[in-house]
């Protein structure tokens, strides 16, 4: 029992501890993202005031890094839904210490990409126009609503599961913290006292949420992979591209996570409970679906390969030998051979070598988003030369301002929430030490349909 | 030499040009063997057809198969007039040649027909007059396939059903709230 | 909605009084009726009425040959018995020369920029030269396809690009939001975005914007060929028709069947079967209003493998203030 409270005193204290100290070196991150944001925010006003035509985009290639980036970070939310939905309801138990982290990057990663969106618009003060003369059968108007709705339900499903985290930090930092802040958490918490009727709401919400939030997140990027497929631009035109789509979203989240995860793992000291297993694990995920695209990858390529319709030939040329043939193998080799590679080498089987290939597959990842817009718009519709596109400053800037948001955004996330989920953690860990059958007399843990917190069965 | 006098040469000359003069005036009656007749044509509405049939016969009463008859009407449109041809039919055995004519504009059309019949040296011209009442829009755009429920419809089933479920999800919170609410410091005390 | 669960009774203060009572006790967790759900349902439907089906329902089918103009076009163009005009182009290839012969850029274009104020580098009538096998070239004037089955009206997110009653399909620059996706969807390369400040002609600054006359343009928003709809429901043939040295463009109307390239007048119907005319890409299944009769130029006198066309110019562009300009 005594060990059981220590450990339990441990990891509290784990996710106490960013909110009550802060270090130098947060504020040196947050002053140098700031200021990169600011640059963008200057190259976003060079763009109002002159037109888009400060960018790299013209009549044949239209779009650009903007919307390439807009699909990255929709991609990129995908990997709350894996991590937090998909583990949770198939009960895969590892998942504990991760959840928050992915729901964050989540909810970060649908407010990016939509300002993706906004930043391309040629008109961005008509943009109510869309809610006001929105016509339900364009796919710009599905992505809406399916982003709206992605991102509605992904702050329940950050919020709710985070309930009784926040009542823990109302209780115990409620002497430490300013005013303002012991006012955030007991508004947040709702008065949370752990009580049945409680835990049943609780617990009901977090069921529905987990299974209605994975329909949610498949038609999301299915219909972000539209707006490309309801056009008849030769490779965009296929009847894969919902489904490839999703799959590159799950891959690049699992990516997009296990960085996340490695970063805050170091800066929060959560080497306890982001074991090197989750990194495996995950990365063994990130190896699943690597094989997923690149199935997907040989699906799409031979089965228009093989016929040459017109265009194609223009497409297989411009991607596999001249103008796109570095990125596209680096995207094959870098993006989807290495991490099965590392993977499977027990050399590379650990916190580092995954790490590095999660670095490999996001950037291969936007690159793919890149070429597949890029080559999508470059193939000639009418006898005329091929044009080009290459990005130019503001593009550029506006691209790290959004990382540069992205990564401030957890960041800030970092320093007012919970990054681990305490309760589910301790409920994991209890469960654990109960199989293993340990000496520590703990009160026999009875199913109950809600989830539990430790203190009621340590006691 | 001398029986032929001046006199001779003169009404040879002169019947010569009487029987050229004959000719000339006979000729496109003698060569005009065609009898052609147009019947008449039914009153007709926009979007109906109509049948124009021209016979052609020869003097001896023979139909004349095998030629061809053309059909012209006098159009304007856009500050720009003349006769475009809208339709060309061939006589059958019967010698009957027949136009499935669709107008296309209301109100009163003087068509001009023209035949070339074999062994005629010019072409030959009749008219025929059709009254066109006016009718309702003819040419339909031939895209779209509407499968009744299936489309918007649909969506909004979609999302009405989705975003009930969030609602309901949201009540749950609103619940965990109330559940807490009134408890005042009764859980705080528990866990001390 | 919520109700007494007999293990709670421990505090009284659990109750929350004031809600009425569900009809039944639920199983664990939901503590909530019939009735409950559907002041669910309903409010959860009540989401989904959208303001954009208000307004459509308010304004009616787009494109329906009775609705009043909702994007303020003029009234639709009629024949002189009443029913609407179905616009067509009938472009002969057998004359058209690309101007080889004029020693100038293609009239038509020329006359259409001249005409629209089409700031540059845009060509909303183009002429594309393409390879014939065998390898000599034939020139082939495109202006917008006004299909019927138009896939920029089908993706447009708020309907600023939209069919009319006559079939042509126009764009209202005052409600694009400059997403361009109608670009990506357009297979003829036929849109033109306004990347930058659009420049003004001095004619112009006094001019009342329509989507039937886009003048001045306006920055961020997208432009093309609308077939000069409101010089044809005037009986004026479009500007590029006009420009043609050899007449080789008809304009026609469908609904007359009747076609003229200013100088002869002809049935439409009859002038594209007798022609063996085509349409560019049919196979897209876009049922485009543009026809083609094949040809490369030899009723000008010229030769197939004679290739090359002057390039385009945009003399008005000297006149204008701030003109900014950008490549294709």
């Amino acid at each position: 029992m005594a060990a059981l409270n220590d450990w339990q005193e441990r990891l509290e204290e784990t996710a106490l501890e960013p909110v009550r100290r802060t270090g130098r070196r947060f504020w040196a991150v947050v002053v140098t993202l700031v200021a990169i944001i600011g640059w963008g925010v200057y190259a976003y006003i060079v763009q109002l005031r002159d037109g888009l035509v400060v960018t790299g985009m013209r009549d044949r290639i239209s779009w650009g890094l903007y919307i390439a980036t807009f699909v990255f970070f929709i991609g990129i939310s995908h990997a709350g839904t894996l991590i937090s939905a998909i583990l949770r309801v198939s009960n895969a138990r590892w998942r504990t210490p991760v959840t928050r982290m992915a729901e964050f990057v989540t909810v970060v990663a649908l407010i990016c990409g939509a300002s993706f969106v906004i930043i391309d618009l040629g008109r961005p003060d008509r943009l109510l126009n869309v809610f006001i003369y929105g016509r339900w059968q364009s796919p710009i108007i599905w992505d809406v609503l399916a982003i709206t709705t992605y991102l509605t339900a992904s702050v329940t499903y950050l919020f709710v599961p985070m309930i009784p985290d926040l009542a823990l930090f109302r209780d115990r930092l409620a002497d430490r913290s300013s005013r303002w802040r012991g006012w955030l958490y007991r508004t947040l918490a709702i008065g949370w006292h752990d009580r049945p009727a409680q835990r049943r709401s609780l617990g009901s919400a977090i069921g529905v949420l987990m299974i209605l939030i994975i329909p949610i997140a498949v038609s999301v990027h299915t219909v972000v992979s539209w707006i490309f497929a309801m056009t008849m631009r030769v490779p965009w035109d296929s009847a894969l591209f919902g489904a490839f789509f999703v799959a590159g979203a799950i891959f690049s989240g699992i990516a997009i996570l296990i960085i996340v995860m490695a970063i805050l793992r170091r800066a929060y000291h959560l080497e306890e409970y982001v074991t090197e297993k989750h990194f495996v694990y995950l990365g063994y995920l990130m190896a699943a679906f690597a094989a997923i695209m690149i199935y997907a990858n040989i699906s799409e390529l031979l089965v228009h390969g093989y016929k040459l319709r017109e265009g194609v030939e223009f497409h297989f040329r411009q991607l596999f030998l001249n103008e796109f043939a570095p990125l596209f193998w680096f995207y094959l080799l870098g993006g989807l051979i290495a991490p099965i590679v590392i993977a499977l080498v027990p050399a590379t089987r650990n916190v580092g070598g995954m790490v590095a290939a999660a670095v490999l597959v996001t950037l291969a990842m936007w690159i793919e988003r890149y070429f597949i817009v890029v080559t999508g718009l470059r193939v000639p519709l009418m006898p005329y030369e091929p044009a080009s596109y290459a990005p130019t400053w503001v593009e550029w800037s506006l691209l790290a301002a959004g990382l540069a948001a992205f990564a401030l955004l957890i960041t800030v996330f970092t320093k007012l929430f919970p990054i681990i989920a305490v309760w589910e953690v301790a409920e994991d860990h209890e469960a654990t030490v109960a199989n293993a059958g340990a000496a520590i007399p703990t009160v026999a843990i009875p199913a109950v349909d809600g989830p539990r917190l430790a203190e009621e069965g340590g006691r | 030499m001398k029986a032929i006098t001046r006199r001779s040469t003169r009404i040879v000359a002169g019947l010569l040009a009487g029987c050229a003069i004959l000719v000339a005036f006979a000729g496109p009656t003698i060569a005009s063997h065609v009898h052609v007749s147009v019947a008449t044509v039914d009153e007709v509405a926009i979007g109906e057809t109509v049948a124009i049939p021209v016979a052609l016969r020869g003097t001896d009463g023979s139909p004349l198969a095998g030629t061809v008859v053309t059909f012209y009407l006098h159009m304007a449109f856009a500050g720009v007039e003349g006769e475009a041809e809208i339709g060309r039919v061939v006589t059958d055995d019967s010698g009957v040649a027949s136009l499935t004519y669709r107008p296309r504009l209301a109100g009163h059309h003087e068509l001009r027909i023209e035949y070339l019949a074999a062994g005629a040296a010019e072409v030959e011209t009749t008219s025929a007059v059709i009254e066109v009442t006016g009718g309702a829009q003819l040419y339909r755009s031939p895209a779209g396939v509407d499968v009744p429920g299936v489309g918007v419809e649909l969506l909004m089933v979609v999302l009405a059903t989705v975003w009930t479920i969030l609602f309901w999800v949201v009540l749950r919170i609103v619940a965990i709230a109330r559940a807490g609410g009134e408890a005042g410091e009764v859980g705080l005390e528990a866990r001390r | 909605m919520f109700h007494d669960h007999p293990s709670d009774q421990r505090a009284s203060a659990d109750r929350t009084p004031g809600d009425s009572a569900a009809a039944t006790p639920q199983a664990s967790g939901s503590g909530f009726g019939r009735r409950g759900f559907l002041r669910v349902l309903g409010l959860g439907a009540l989401s989904v009425v959208p303001l954009p089906l208000v307004s459509e329902l308010i304004r009616g089918e787009s494109g329906d040959a009775e609705a009043e103009p909702v994007h303020g076009q003029g009234a639709a163009a009629r024949t002189r018995d009443g029913r609407i005009r179905q616009w067509t182009m009938i472009i002969d290839l057998r004359a058209c020369d690309g101007c080889q012969s004029t020693g100038q850029p293609p009239r038509c274009t020329a006359a259409c920029i001249e005409g629209h104020f089409a700031p540059e580098p845009m060509e909303w009538m183009q002429v594309f030269e393409a390879d014939l096998a065998g390898g000599g070239t034939q020139f082939i004037p495109t202006p917008c396809q006004q299909c019927q089955n138009p896939p920029c009206v089908n993706v447009c997110p708020v309907a600023a690009t939209f069919s009319t009653p006559e079939g042509t399909v126009l764009i209202d620059q005052e409600r694009c939001i400059g997403c361009r996706i109608c670009m990506a969807a357009c297979p003829y390369d036929r849109r033109f975005f306004n990347w930058g400040n659009a420049p003004v002609p001095p004619e112009a600054f006094l001019a009342d914007y329509s989507p039937e006359h886009q003048v001045p343009a306006k920055k961020g928003t997208v432009m093309k060929c609308d077939f000069c709809p409101d010089m044809a429901r005037t009986g004026t043939l479009p500007y590029c028709v006009q420009g043609c040295p050899q007449n080789a463009i008809w304009y026609g109307d469908l609904e007359e069947d009747i076609a003229t390239n200013g100088r002869e007048i002809q049935s439409a119907s009859r002038l594209l079967s007798e022609s063996s005319a085509y349409r560019l890409k049919e196979d897209l299944g876009t049922e485009p209003r543009v026809h083609y009769i094949p040809g490369h130029g030899e009723a000008a006198g010229r030769d197939a493998f004679e290739p090359g066309r002057l390039p385009t110019e945009w003399p008005w562009m000297e006149r204008a203030e701030g003109a900014v300009t950008w490549r294709r």
